[in-house]
């Protein structure tokens, strides 16, 4: 099982922040569009199943046709009165009708919100879980080369000027996602072409930048070594500043 | 106009040997807002249900009113006790 976990831990770091927020996408949008479906038929059904104006006339008048005694005069005037009170009345109904309508605005509007704040929720839930698995999570990190520090999530640390260079090459190969080799990496500090420099140089320069911010936490959090490729800064490249 | 007439001729004879007029009394409804209306009026074909139901659709359509249903068919006899309860469409179409 500990054998097990390291490779776990990093496959779930690479591949599932990705994976969840494809999924929390899906989710929302099928959520979403979910509710607005359910809300539409309800008033869909709402609206079909409310008696229109003309129920109350198409009753009168089967009052009026089934009953052959109905013929005086004061009895069809009284059906008619009925009929007109009846059609005032649906009129009431359509307000209801629409009142019904902002209402089922205002479920649809509540219900999208309650389902995106529950997916961000989750999102956040995963956020953190994945912080406290990982101990230190890199918000930012700013290197100030003129001043010869680096802030990481505002914490400062003075690096020797050779500290500096390796840290910005890496910072700025991490922008481009390249990983370099430690030759490259002496190649770009020193200007001298890759074929001519050795890759020890510019491991010692790791070793030298390692050192200098705390060994083995720092090569975990920060300076990873991808087997037979190189170097890379194991952040996201949005938080890296340079000034 | 000659089959008009013919029609008409045909009617005469078929109503005269029975030797009086034939009325209907019918229910009608106009939409918008309801109105109704019960009413008696006078045959000129055959003196049947049917047939009063075939002469007053157009008799009344002319004048926006929908026919309802026919109640029945009667002569002279029964024409003073529906007077009261036609009212203004007694006789009018």
């Amino acid at each position: 099982m500990p054998g097990l976990r390291k490779g776990e831990t990093v496959r779930e770091t690479t591949s599932s922040a990705i994976e969840a927020r494809q999924w929390g996408n899906r989710v929302v949008l099928a959520g979403i569009i979910a509710i607005v479906a359910i809300l539409a038929m309800a008033a869909a059904i709402l609206f079909l199943n409310l008696p229109d104006a003309n129920a109350f006339n198409a009753r009168v008048e089967r009052l009026f046709v089934e009953n052959d005694t109905l013929t005086g005069q004061a009895e069809v005037k009284l059906l008619e009165i009925l009929a007109q009170s009846g059609t005032a009345f649906s009129e009431t109904l359509d307000s209801y009708r629409f009142v019904i309508f902002v209402l089922l605005v205002f479920a649809t509007a509540l219900l999208i919100a309650a389902v995106a704040f529950l997916v961000m929720l989750v999102a956040l839930n995963r956020r953190m879980s994945l912080i406290e698995r990982q101990g230190i999570e890199v918000n930012t990190l700013m290197i100030a080369r003129d001043q010869k520090t680096v802030l990481l999530n505002n914490f400062e640390f003075k690096l020797t000027d050779a500290a500096i260079e390796t840290l910005a090459v890496l910072a700025e190969a991490r922008m481009d996602d390249e990983v370099l080799s430690g030759a490259e990496i002496e190649a770009v500090i020193s200007g001298r072409s890759a074929e001519q420099c050795d890759e020890a140089a510019g491991a010692t320069r790791i070793k030298r930048l390692r050192d200098s911010l705390g060994n083995q936490m720092i090569s975990e959090l920060l300076v990873k070594n991808v087997a037979r490729k190189g170097y890379m800064l194991a952040i996201d490249k949005a938080v890296i500043r340079m000034v | 106009m000659k089959h008009g007439l013919s029609l008409l001729l045909v009617g005469l004879l078929a109503a005269s040997p029975a030797g009086a007029a034939c009325y209907a009394d019918y229910k009608a409804k106009r939409d918008d807002p309801l109105r109704l209306h019960y009413g008696v009026a006078e045959l000129r074909g055959a003196c049947t249900t049917e047939n009063a139901a075939n002469e007053l659709l157009p008799r009344l359509a002319a004048d926006d009113w929908q026919l309802l249903n026919i109640l029945g068919v009667f002569e002279d006899a029964g024409l003073e006790e529906r007077r009261d309860s036609a009212g203004d469409y007694f006789l009018r179409y």
